[in-house]
């Protein structure tokens, strides 16, 4: 690696160093619902096996190009803003935005359907483990979608600058999380069975 | 002190530690009572001895947040508080409401106290910690309005810090979630999930809040880091405390009557628990190791560093130990139970009440920190009383472990008092403990009554020649 | 900042390509059987998308080796205790 490559490679993390702290015990978090869930499903495979299937597969695989392209949005924003465009990085944002609420909505229809198909926490381990695993992170869309809101509205407001631009990838990065931990559930509870 | 008005917090300061000693004088005669059942009675029986100690816990701890809230919620805001008199007015209904609870607790009994308050009409007495006969639940209600009337009109009218927001936000959560201690139906489970929201509300959610509102202030105050960068931090730990604690106080429901997914949902969220706790450390000793000054109030500095460590180790170890659904199911009520209460209030609630404590009542007494003197035998206190409480934790650990093996998951478990007999070596060793507590205490108030200030030139000096 | 003009896109666009295109294998390939070589080929296709999110969407790649390496380390975890699990069925 020559010295200039290496000089890249030596940047701090993207945005506030207290998201990090955040993100990484969010991680923490999710690392350790997948785990319970992967080990209850070794103990009760034939029940997970059956259970899963009661689930439309689609709506996992819409709300994940939904949430990458959402994701990609946020990391063209990032760029915008660096080359000192802020009204771009406001569109990007704002599209980023638009794409999150459509995932709450694929997930709320999901969430309606399941209800009307009788799943419910209390119907087995699976079903629990699936609406809470869900909802925990619907929650999470919903809390990256409000930093979002508030980093766009002060991009637009120029508040930001091609040296001066923390903000954007504070919430860029928290919103990234919550794009990787959907990327990792929808593996978990809509592909592997 | 930067504004009058501040000085109302002085009385609820004082009231506290006034009744924290009356928590402990108890704390030993129940405890005493584990080895002569028959001490004190039948003029002090143990249920009102242990129910005298766990009420007076509660009350001194709101003595000292409300105390708190005075004492910060102007400063922060930057503004006279509303109305000092209503502060003092609350002080003393509040002083008095809770003599008289206690006084009846000892002078009338139980039975008798809950046919003459009215506890027929509505039902709310009998339950651990809510003892209290309904006039004292209802004054507890309006003092507490009182309370949040005061900061959040001087909240309203003054800055709007985020230190600020948190911590008001955090007694209107503490008055809200006591509401429940109104609801006692004849369903146990419903009355079990009631008596939890209250209990659990308090002190694995909201209190926390509160925790890291007060310690957030401290440390702005103490090390002269940027504002900016500990509210970010408090952020951090209230939003981790929302995502762990508030499904997490699930694993109280377990073998309650509730559906049983609680089993999974609050075994995975309470062992998250102690996240929060981890962030309040690493963020004090990032605060502590990036200061701007040295504040000559060494003491203070002592309990801010020592609350979040002491917290994790009674909150979030202790507490670890007997979350998960198969433990509890052998650990839940045994002397576990009891070991993780003493290390967990102590360390979270009762050392962040005397870290503002002791970062308020010198500015209340006039000066930026007490001599090196009373600062030696404060930080003395500390130690005896930080050590007593991790005796009386392990003692009560042992006696845990022994009721599990003899009792709990026995193939032929022993009879309850047989096993109490079994433990006494454990209760002699919590009682000894326990009054080692009682001397650092009282070597802790001791320090209140060396007079004089700080002085930088004499320190400098001693310093210098050593 | 000087960027390497290999690519006619940007690294971002490029991996958001690839996200979407390995989002959509893992799907068919979930429609079909089921079994532990489902299993082994769609995590280790989570864990490539994971690592380009990190690396890509996060900006990641730019920063000290730490934060990559306890990065990588994470999803490692993940992916291993998944697999751990899947294994002793």
């Amino acid at each position: 690696m020559n010295a200039e490559a290496s000089a890249i490679r030596a940047q701090p993390l993207p945005g506030d160093f207290a998201i990090w702290i955040f993100i990484f015990a969010e991680l923490t978090v999710f690392g350790v619902l997948f785990a319970a869930y992967a080990f209850a499903r070794s103990a009760h495979l034939e029940l997970f096996n059956a259970a899963q299937l009661g689930l439309n597969r689609v709506y996992g695989y819409v709300n994940t190009l939904l949430l990458v392209t959402s994701s990609y949005f946020v990391a063209r924003a990032s760029l915008s803003i660096k080359a000192g465009r802020s009204t771009a990085c406001g569109h990007w944002l704002v599209g980023a935005l638009g794409l999150g609420g459509c995932f709450l909505v694929v997930k709320l229809a999901e969430f309606h359907q399941d209800f009307a198909q009788g799943i419910t926490l209390s119907a087995n381990l699976f079903d629990m483990f699936y609406l809470s695993l869900t909802f925990f992170h619907f929650m999470h869309v919903v809390m990256g979608m409000a930093i979002l809101a508030v980093v766009a509205r002060k991009a637009y407001a120029g508040r930001y600058s091609a040296a001066d631009h923390t903000g954007v990838e504070t919430g860029g990065s928290y919103w990234h999380m919550v794009d990787l931990v959907w990327i990792i559930l929808f593996a978990l509870v809509y592909v592997i069975h | 002190m930067k504004y009058q008005s501040q000085a109302v917090a002085k009385p609820y300061f004082i009231a506290a530690l006034a009744l924290f000693v009356g928590q402990i004088v108890f704390g030993l005669i129940a405890g005493l009572q584990y080895l002569y059942g028959t001490f004190l009675f039948p003029e002090l029986p143990f249920d009102v001895a242990h129910m005298s100690h766990t009420n007076l816990l509660i009350v001194w701890l709101l003595m000292a947040f409300m105390g708190a809230a005075y004492f910060i919620v102007p400063e922060e805001a930057q503004t006279e508080l509303y109305s000092p008199k209503l502060a003092l007015l609350t002080f003393w209904v509040f002083l008095t409401a809770g003599a008289l609870t206690i006084a009846a607790y000892l002078f009338v009994p139980y039975a008798h106290l809950a046919a003459i308050t009215g506890n027929a009409v509505l039902p709310t007495m009998g339950r651990g910690y809510l003892e209290q006969p309904l006039p004292t639940k209802i004054g507890i209600v309006l003092v507490a309005l009182s309370l949040l009337f005061n900061v959040t009109m001087t909240l309203i009218k003054g800055r709007k810090t985020s230190i600020n927001l948190i911590l008001v936000g955090s007694l209107w959560g503490l008055a809200l979630l006591f509401l429940p201690a109104f609801y006692f139906p004849q369903d146990t489970v419903k009355a079990s999930f009631g008596w939890w929201w209250i209990v659990h509300g308090w002190v694995e959610g909201d209190w926390e809040l509160i925790l890291g509102a007060l310690l957030g202030f401290i440390l702005i105050k103490m090390t002269g880091v940027d504002r900016e960068i500990v509210e970010k931090w408090i952020y951090i730990i209230v939003a981790m405390t929302l995502v762990s604690g508030i499904v997490g106080i699930g694993h109280h429901y377990y073998y309650t009557g509730a559906p049983s997914y609680w089993i999974w949902l609050g075994s995975i969220f309470s062992a998250l628990e102690p996240l929060p706790f981890m962030l309040l450390i690493a963020f004090s000793f990032k605060m502590l190791l990036a200061r701007r000054r040295e504040h000559p109030n060494k003491a203070a500095m002592l309990w801010a560093m020592g609350t979040p460590i002491m917290a994790f180790l009674g909150a979030g170890l202790w507490g670890f130990m007997i979350t998960l659904a198969p433990a509890q199911y052998y650990m839940h009520g045994t002397n576990f139970t009891a070991a993780h209460g003493h290390l967990a209030f102590f360390g979270a609630y009762a050392m962040v009440s005397l870290a503002i404590i002791s970062y308020a009542m010198p500015l209340l007494r006039g000066r930026v920190a007490n001599s090196a003197a009373a600062q030696r035998w404060e930080m003395a206190g500390f130690w005896i009383m930080v050590l007593s409480m991790i005796g009386i934790a392990l003692a009560l650990t042992g006696a845990g472990i022994v009721t599990v093996v003899l009792q709990r998951a026995a193939a032929d478990p022993m009879p309850f008092m047989q096993v109490q007999d079994k433990e006494r070596v454990f209760f002699w060793l919590r009682e000894l403990a326990g009054v080692g507590f009682f001397v650092g205490l009282l070597v802790y108030l001791r320090s209140f009554f060396i007079s004089g200030e700080y002085e930088y030139a004499g320190e400098m000096k001693r310093a210098l020649a050593t | 900042m000087k960027s390497p003009a290999v690519l006619p896109f940007k690294p971002c666009t490029v991996s958001w390509a690839v996200l979407l295109a390995l989002t959509t294998i893992s799907f068919e390939l979930g429609a079909g059987a089921s079994g532990r070589m489902l299993m082994a080929a769609v995590l280790a296709l989570t864990l490539i998308k994971g690592q380009l999110v990190v690396s890509h969407f996060m900006g990641l790649r730019r920063v000290r080796l730490e934060w990559r390496i306890a990065m990588a380390a994470y999803l490692a975890a993940v992916g291993g205790v998944i697999a751990l699990a899947y294994s002793i069925t």
